[in-house]
């Protein structure tokens, strides 16, 4: 009986689908709407994509990383009372997990004073070997170069920094500023490395020299405020939560970046909030399109429903064969949407989007002219389902509208 | 009640159908009663309005009437629900429509195959009874055929061929040489004398061809919602607008209907609007 039951509703769609395919013009610009709407949805969202990825990898590469641990209450304020007493159990932690690219730094504040003026710096230490697994900071430095191991007092700063104190490559920068004990110190360093990035936040408030040097400065040997660690995104909440639990009894705090800068990811939770705006419009508009092509297409056959339900066909049948070419009309075009979509973005994917001539100003948000979209398989998901969705809605009205037909009406105006 | 050889297969009593168009009703039958018997070849002529379609609709239960009773096979069809009748119809009762009503994406065997799968057949066993049947209408090598490509003639035989498909007791063919030449119809009451024969089924047909009248086993005769065969056309009892179209209150899920319903303008409508327009 159930065999019966499947046979005779594959029958029907087999029905549907020769429906279908006797009105090929109108199947094709209808499932062609559906394609193009989804085609460009993907295309935003890879877009979309591709930028976040490049924003978001650019801030954590440029100079915070994906992750950092400090003492507990440095973050907010930081102070060289904070240090990690204990550097060695967190490396030994990190290569437990597996993680190799880390890198350990001292963070004070100081005051850059040349020739001329003095400008208020967050002074870094950084370890010249390891921060360039960490970070991309090397790349950015414009003029000069960056720390080396034998480097003792040198220092790079930001152009903007640089431009303020009216220093060149090579000039002396005295850096002043409290050791350990809260006593007033001061050293002469030679400038090495101009940073000529764009970003305002690396250009500008921010002194850079080896972790060795700041360590003798401020009579903190051995010692580092902060690490500094660079993983995969998708490992991310994973390894904040085994850090969390494996260092919970050295008062330390283990934050993600965007723990540290909240408003990355606000922004990028924003920027994606609007393309599910535009996907509700794009589904409104398919839902629409779908709607009006399904009631024309009843409307047309409504003698033929008539007569197919004259010869025994029953309502439930007559609105199973319009919800079936909804569903179909929606699975043409969501097949035909992807594969434009996904040729789109690997075709873009490959050469890149150059935005240069709109992002003369955005470049300071770590924007890269060049994006080049990525598809994410989630987004894809989500926006195919939401469109079989629409299909299906915009099958249900005419299904019902179609089953309310009285045969002798329906066959005599139809 | 199930039927015996000797109750009638078709058995109406006192049956009323009024038409309403907006707040004005048109009666369409007037308490008629008729008996078919088993294997009858029965003609219901009249002129246009007459009552005709009307009466095959309500016996075909496509139709429910305001009063009275029809037992088809036994079974009161006015009292069984919308899928009731769906099955009934299927199981035991083929259509034949004047304009041939063919499922025009499907070829002239899948046409016909098509009942058969609604019965829950294989669609290989489906293709076989279809085969079979489109032989018997004379039409076996037109079987792959899209209906826009049979002539008329050809259409009307796959519509019978469709209607025997399940094998019913009954057929109802509503003008079915309305649509043809002389000679195709004549061909075409001819092959449903041949199979009324062969397989006894009854046929109940609508008509006002001399042709289709003549080969009647029994006409019955309507006008105006009446069977006149015992009465002259001028003696005929007036018609009662209180008893055969009483006031009625809508139900809730006809009022519904009614809202959702797709309506197209007449042509007087459409004529008014455009004048308005212009």
């Amino acid at each position: 009986m159930a065999d019966a039951k499947s046979q005779l509703n594959l029958h029907l769609a087999r029905l549907a689908l020769r429906n279908l395919l006797g009105h090929p013009r109108r199947t094709l610009l209808t499932s062609g709407a559906i394609a193009l709407g989804l085609a460009a949805l993907i295309f935003l969202w890879g877009f979309n994509e591709g930028l976040h990825r490049n924003m978001l990898g650019n801030f954590q590469n440029s100079i915070i990383g994906a992750l950092q641990i400090h003492r507990q209450g440095f973050f907010q304020h930081p102070d060289l009372s904070l240090t990690i007493t204990n550097p060695q159990k967190i490396s030994e932690t990190l290569q437990k997990h597996g993680v190799t690219r880390y890198s350990q730094r001292l963070d004070t504040f100081g005051l850059a004073a040349s020739d001329h003026t003095t400008q208020g710096v967050m002074l870094i230490g950084m370890d010249p070997l390891n921060e360039p697994k960490v970070t991309e900071l090397g790349r950015r430095i414009g003029i000069g170069r960056f720390l080396q191991p034998d480097d003792s007092y040198t220092l790079i700063l930001g152009a903007t920094t640089a431009n303020n104190l009216k220093v060149q490559l090579g000039d002396e920068v005295v850096m002043i500023g409290y050791d350990r004990y809260g006593a007033m110190i001061a050293e002469s360093f030679t400038l090495v490395g101009i940073i000529t990035s764009g970003e305002m936040g690396l250009d500008s408030g921010m002194a850079i020299t080896s972790l060795a040097t700041l360590q003798e400065m401020v009579d903190l040997q051995g010692q580092v405020t902060t690490f500094v660690i660079n993983v995969d995104e998708r490992t991310l909440p994973d390894l904040v939560s085994s850090l969390n639990v494996d260092l919970a009894d050295q008062q330390l705090e283990v934050m993600p970046w965007h723990t540290m800068f909240p408003v990355m990811k606000e922004w990028v939770t924003l920027h994606n909030g609007f393309l599910y705006l535009f996907l509700g419009i794009v589904l409104f508009i398919v839902l629409a399109g779908e709607l009006n092509t399904l009631l024309l297409s009843m409307l047309d056959r409504t003698r033929e429903f008539g007569v197919l339900m004259a010869i025994g066909t029953s309502r439930r049948q007559i609105a199973l064969l319009m919800v079936v070419e909804a569903v179909t009309i929606g699975i043409i075009g969501i097949l035909l949407g992807t594969l434009l979509g996904y040729l789109i973005i690997l075709l873009t994917g490959m050469i890149g989007i150059d935005l240069s001539i709109l992002l003369g100003s955005t470049s300071r948000f770590y924007v890269d002219p060049l994006i080049y979209p990525q598809l994410k398989l989630d987004h894809l998901g989500i926006t195919a389902s939401a469109i079989l969705m629409a299909s299906i809605l915009s099958g249900i009205y005419p299904a019902w509208r179609a089953s309310l037909l009285q045969p002798v009406e329906a066959i005599r105006n139809g | 009640m199930p039927e015996d050889n000797r109750s009638p297969i078709i058995h109406i009593r006192d049956l009323h159908k009024c038409y309403w168009v907006g707040s004005m009703p048109y009666p369409a039958l007037n308490g008629i009663d008729l008996e078919l018997q088993n294997g009858e070849f029965v003609v219901l002529a009249g002129r246009s309005g007459s009552g005709k379609s009307t009466l095959l609709n309500i016996v075909g239960g496509l139709e429910s009437a305001d009063r009275g009773e029809a037992r088809v096979l036994g079974e009161d069809i006015l009292k069984m629900g919308n899928s009731q009748r769906s099955g009934f119809r299927l199981a035991n009762i083929g259509f034949v429509f004047q304009a041939y009503n063919l499922i025009r994406v499907l070829s002239a065997r899948e046409n016909v195959a098509y009942v058969c799968q609604l019965q829950g057949k294989s669609k290989q066993e489906s293709l076989e009874i279809a085969n079979h049947w489109l032989h018997e209408v004379e039409i076996g090598h037109l079987g792959y055929r899209r209906p826009d490509q049979l002539s008329g003639g050809q259409q009307q035989r796959v519509a019978v061929a469709r209607a025997l498909a399940t094998e019913p007791k009954i057929i109802l063919a509503d003008e079915p040489t309305a649509n043809l030449d002389s000679t195709t119809g004549r061909h075409l009451i001819e092959l449903m004398q041949r199979l009324n024969q062969s397989l006894g089924t009854t046929f109940l047909i609508s008509s006002h061809d001399p042709d289709v009248k003549q080969a009647a086993s029994r006409l019955i005769k309507l006008s105006d919602g009446f069977i006149v065969n015992s009465w002259d056309e001028e003696t005929k009892p007036p018609v009662s607008l209180a008893v055969t179209c009483p006031i009625r209150n809508r139900s809730f899920g006809e009022r519904l209907r009614h809202f959702f319903k797709p309506r197209r303008r007449t042509d007087q409508q459409t004529k008014q609007r455009t004048s308005r327009h212009s």
